[in-house]
């Protein structure tokens, strides 16, 4: 009956209001174009030249064609392609944070909605776990960074309880640099993953899960068939967002190893080495990287995009139909 | 589709020219106006670009601002090279500034003091009536210098770099705590690496951090970092450092910490276990603030002799910006700092400092009562930096020293953490210098 | 055996709930934990935070506090306000032209409608960085360096919010009510101002405080234009505390920085935080 009704609307609509949705979507699209849209055509356009600063004078722009890409890509002696390294770095970090960061609130998010398990305090639980999200990325940095130092307290524990020797030192170990920026994105966004994903659950009717049971599924069995197929939407939907977070990671790093990307820039991302030129006014390499960046996300965020999108449309057309029929 | 693009190109295009036509009106106005002032009387506004707040402090206590004119100082860390990007984007739009937001002023260090020199940015300081005077060390009017002699500015302080020992360790590792004595048994590197295996068989180490003697090697190099071919070359000096560091970490003679770590300044409370530091005068006031604590801190307990080589370190440049209009203010700042014989003995009496100004180091330097008891045991300090200021030249530098000398410790620090090997450390260090400079080549 | 089997899955119930509890107690502590560190750093003096760690406050948190407040470089109190005024116009401009956009969207239907949604979905990935360069130099044009429309004016097109108030109109905004408003006479934008965005408000406070956030902490793009004093941001300022100005170095005071630079997010997240959490789980997105 509503889509009926729906259906009829949109038919009215296209023919009196149309114009209404062109002037709604326009201040979007104006700030965009100004402030994204040139800027990106301008920053493909600066990747085909030669233009840096020597000291107070500007070399070129002269335009060298794809030099600044094949640069790039030209392997060092021993075979390493240092952006595909960083990339490599990028990506494991954000693997190592983003796991247990979608386990755990997957499994919170389960804990505050079960009814069986109901649990009291849920207010304060919520709040103290999305603060971490508050603290800026570099004040939280700092913060590890004199926790782990090696005048830092966990160094002096650690050396007392003979767990490492005095000439241990946590930054110039790959797994422990790794680790110390998997463990602060882990922290910082858990809690807002635990939040959102709730909502996609208490969003789910509650007459599917009683249908479950009485259909005599066990709790392990209900998630896997009725929560998780239809959290799918919701749940691509903070993935999509991590993964931005993921390739955009820098101000974690940058000032836990304070630009250095130590050890032997094995946590050094992409966007630190993009902005190494950014800040030496290099913008024919940096314009080149930053189109790298763009063509990984791009790939990346199609596969995504790809193995989500069909069961998002599923997922959501099955909903809405559930809906439906429950009205 | 294509229709609503255009549309909204061009509704972005319109937007962007009001933007840019209303700014350009808006900043062209008041630059007439100031302009006609100029020429009758300063401005009123005087901007400083810092990279730190020492000579803020300096010139808050002994410069007194004419009346109705605005200090504003522009602070930017100095740090990865963070302090002259932000001086080079102003300077750059220095042209185009409103004369209240031109820079009349900024500071520069020895590191890359020539990049500003030898450009138009910096005023030549007998435009506005200044002369350099005859109580004026040298080098430091050549570092202002341009190759033609053309001087665009002056120091405050003169840099000479000495060894600071602590009394009772080198009592302990060497038997005497006088100055003379201990001189005489690190007055070569080959003494000194000998001072630090018996200094590491007392369970003390020779420095605190693996770049503690970098200076006193770099400042004695033959060749600067670059070619004329803008190639990287190692002087022999910078060779001969690391090499005493590869043989300091293996033998535990001193710590893998850099420079201004604080697993470094650690090493100067009074619990410390650090025999020399390396520095100039003003290293008292920066990294000596552990020792000067007043729970755990043992000021008394140094003393400065010359050590295996001399050298000096950093030095705080003022450079008069092309386009100030405060020219007056910029030759009385100038004066006050360097001929003013009142205010470079306050520098030397409350600030630790060693001035730009030989009638007032004679005057300490010649004064048997004189004594630093602010760190040291009384010894007076300023004698010994005379003898060390007198032999400075002014050479091999280049306008990328800075960012060369930091990045080769940071790489190399992770050599000597253990983390990578030689050849690793060395080919970051390269990587680097392709990031940092696109202009210089490096060795394959 | 019915009553030992329900006695059984009571047993097993408790045991489940004393590992979720402990588990949440765990995260809790460790999420609580930073922000102690915090507190207790800052009320330590310089001295003692090189003696080494320790778990009790001190009671230099006054001293550290008037030394922050009146530092002559680093302006906090005009930093921070700065940063609200940043804040604020950007989380208010976010969410109302997201919430607009996603409203174009949903209720019109107009020749590609259809393509525009891909393409906004299709540049929701695309990382700001990636731009940067060429928004400076289009700033450098416009001579909107040290300005503050560059900072705010971007938040206007926010695909991640957009993308969001989408799917939170699919599932509370019923096209019905716009229909009826208009055959009360109300315009497209009066309806629009008046009776959506109400509707919308569980939504709008979210995304309010979570790009308030964003902005608040954002470092990148303002390091790019900003550089005189008085119109720095806070983080820049934080930033500045790496700086190597070691005659004045006190840890004491940077803590005390960090603590002001969250604090007015920390009392606005604790004062919203009941709303913000029902916003964001009241039936929102249902997709």
């Amino acid at each position: 009956m509503k889509k009926l009704h729906q259906a009829e609307n949109r038919k009215n609509k296209s023919i009196s209001y149309a114009k209404w949705g062109y002037i709604f979507i326009a201040p979007f699209f104006i700030a965009y174009i100004i402030f994204t849209l040139i800027p990106q055509f301008l920053t493909i356009y600066n990747s085909f030249f030669e233009t840096y600063r020597d000291g107070l004078t500007q070399v070129g722009p002269n335009f060298v064609g794809l030099e600044n890409y094949k640069a790039l890509f030209t392997p060092e002696a021993e075979g390493t392609i240092r952006i595909l390294k960083y990339a490599a770095n990028t990506m494991i970090m954000w693997i190592a944070g983003a796991v247990p960061q979608f386990l755990i609130a997957i499994l919170l998010a389960l804990f505050f909605t079960s009814t069986r398990l109901n649990i009291k305090g849920q207010g304060i639980f919520k709040t103290v776990i999305y603060m971490p999200n508050l603290i800026m990325a570099a004040a939280f940095s700092m913060l590890f960074y004199t926790l782990f130092s090696r005048v830092g307290p966990i160094q002096a524990l650690l050396e007392q309880w003979g767990v490492i020797d005095n000439n241990f030192d946590f930054f110039s170990h790959t797994i422990t640099v790794r680790g110390m920026i998997a463990l602060m994105n882990f922290l910082m966004w858990f809690g807002n993953t635990t939040i959102v994903l709730m909502a996609g659950i208490m969003g789910i009717d509650q007459d599917l899960f009683e249908a479950a049971a009485i259909d005599g599924a066990n709790s392990v069995q209900v998630f896997f068939r009725v929560t998780l197929p239809l959290l799918m939407p919701i749940l691509v939907y903070c993935l999509i967002t991590a993964l931005i977070g993921g390739i955009q990671m820098y101000d974690v790093p940058q000032v836990l190893t304070n630009g250095r990307g130590e050890p032997n820039e094995l946590s050094r991302t992409l966007v630190m080495y993009l902005n190494g030129y950014l800040r030496n006014k290099n913008y024919g390499m940096a314009g080149a990287i930053s189109v790298i960046i763009f063509i990984i996300t791009g790939i990346l965020g199609g596969i995504v995009y790809k193995i989500l999108s069909a069961q998002y449309k599923e997922g959501a057309a099955k909903h809405r139909e559930r809906k439906g029929n429950v009205i | 589709m294509k229709k609503t693009l255009a549309v909204l190109l061009a509704t972005a295009m319109l937007f962007g020219l009001v933007a840019c036509g209303s700014n350009g009106g808006g900043s062209s106005q008041p630059e007439e106006k100031t302009e006609q002032i100029e020429q009758t009387e300063q401005g009123k506004v005087f901007n400083i670009y810092a990279w730190n707040e020492e000579f803020k402090g300096f010139f808050e206590k002994y410069y007194t601002v004419p009346e109705g004119v605005t200090v504003n100082w522009i602070i930017n860390p100095s740090d990865g090279g963070v302090y002259q990007e932000k001086l080079d984007e102003a300077l750059l739009n220095q042209e185009n500034a409103p004369a209240d937001e031109k820079i009349d002023l900024f500071l520069a260090e020895a590191d890359y003091i020539g990049k500003y020199v030898n450009s138009d940015y910096t005023m030549d300081v007998t435009s506005f009536g200044y002369q350099n005077a005859d109580t004026m060390y040298d080098y430091t009017i050549k570092a202002a210098s341009t190759d033609d002699g053309v001087c665009k500015g002056v120091s405050f302080q003169c840099c000479p770099a000495a060894v600071i020992y602590r009394k009772s360790i080198a009592k302990d590792v060497l038997g005497t705590d006088v100055p003379e004595e201990v001189q005489a048994k690190i007055d070569s590197w080959e003494k000194f690496d000998a001072v630090a295996a018996d200094a590491k068989a007392k369970g003390y180490y020779m420095t605190a951090s693996f770049a503690e003697t970098f200076r006193a090697f770099s400042n004695n190099c033959t060749k600067p970092w670059v070619d004329e071919n803008n190639n990287l070359q190692f002087d022999d000096q910078i060779t001969a450092w690391m090499d005493q560091t590869d043989n300091y970490i293996k033998n535990g003679y001193t710590l893998t910490a850099g420079v201004w770590d604080t697993e470094k300044t650690n090493e100067m409370f009074k619990d410390g276990k650090t025999m020399c530091f390396f520095g100039p005068a003003w290293y008292y006031n920066f990294c000596m603030t552990n020792a000067q604590d007043p729970d755990n801190g043992c000021v008394g307990d140094w003393c400065i002799v010359k050590g295996p080589q001399a050298y000096f370190w950093g030095g705080t440049w003022l450079l008069a910006a092309n386009g100030s209009d405060n020219t007056e203010m910029l030759k009385d700042i100038f004066e006050t700092f360097t001929v003013n014989e009142d205010v470079c003995s306050k520098l030397v009496e409350n600030e630790n400092q060693y001035p730009n100004n030989t009638t007032v180091v004679d005057k300490y330097a010649n004064d048997e009562s004189y004594g630093n008891t602010s760190i040291l045991d009384g010894q007076n300090d300023i004698k010994v930096f005379s003898e060390l200021a007198k032999d400075i030249k002014w050479e091999n530098h280049t306008n990328y020293d800075q960012l060369l000398n930091e990045g080769l410790q940071n790489k190399l620090q992770e050599y000597y953490k253990g983390s990578v090997d030689k050849d690793t450390a060395m080919k970051n260090f390269y990587n680097y210098v392709k990031e940092t400079y696109a202009n210089i080549n490096v060795p394959e | 055996m019915r009553m030992s089997e329900n006695t059984a899955s009571r047993i097993k119930l408790a045991i489940l709930r004393v590992i979720v509890y402990a588990i949440l107690i765990f995260l809790c502590v460790l999420c609580l934990f930073f922000f102690y560190l915090m507190i207790v750093n800052a009320s330590r003096s310089n001295a003692e935070l090189a003696k080494g760690f320790s778990l009790l406050p001190k009671g230099s948190f006054i001293d550290n506090l008037k030394n922050a407040w009146n530092d002559g470089s680093i302006n906090i109190p005009r930093g921070m306000l700065n940063s609200l005024f940043i804040a604020l116009s950007t989380a208010v401009l976010t969410t109302y032209f997201s919430a607009l956009t996603a409203y174009g969207i949903h209720v019109y239907d107009f020749k590609g409608k259809k393509f525009v949604f891909t393409f906004i979905m299709a540049i929701m990935m695309i990382p700001a960085q990636v731009s940067a360069l060429g928004f400076v130099q289009v700033m450098t044009k416009f001579n909107l360096l040290n300005n503050y429309i560059p900072l705010i004016l971007p938040g206007i097109a926010a695909p991640v919010v957009f993308f969001y108030m989408k799917q939170y109109m699919e599932s509370v905004l019923p096209l019905e009510i716009i229909d009826a408003a208009r055959v009360d006479g109300s315009g497209e934008f009066r309806t629009f101002n008046t009776i959506v965005l109400p509707i919308l408000k569980p939504a709008i406070a979210v995304q309010m405080i979570f790009s308030f956030v964003t902005s608040w902490n954002n470092y990148f793009i303002p390091a790019l234009l900003l550089d005189k004093a008085e119109m720095k941001t806070v983080p820049i300022m934080i930033a500045q505390l790496r700086s190597a100005d070691y005659s004045k170095f006190d840890m004491g005071k940077v803590y005390m920085f960090i603590l002001l630079s969250i604090l007015p997010v920390l009392i606005i997240y604790i004062i919203l935080s009941k709303s913000i959490i029902k916003g964001v789980t009241s039936g929102s997105v249902k997709g």
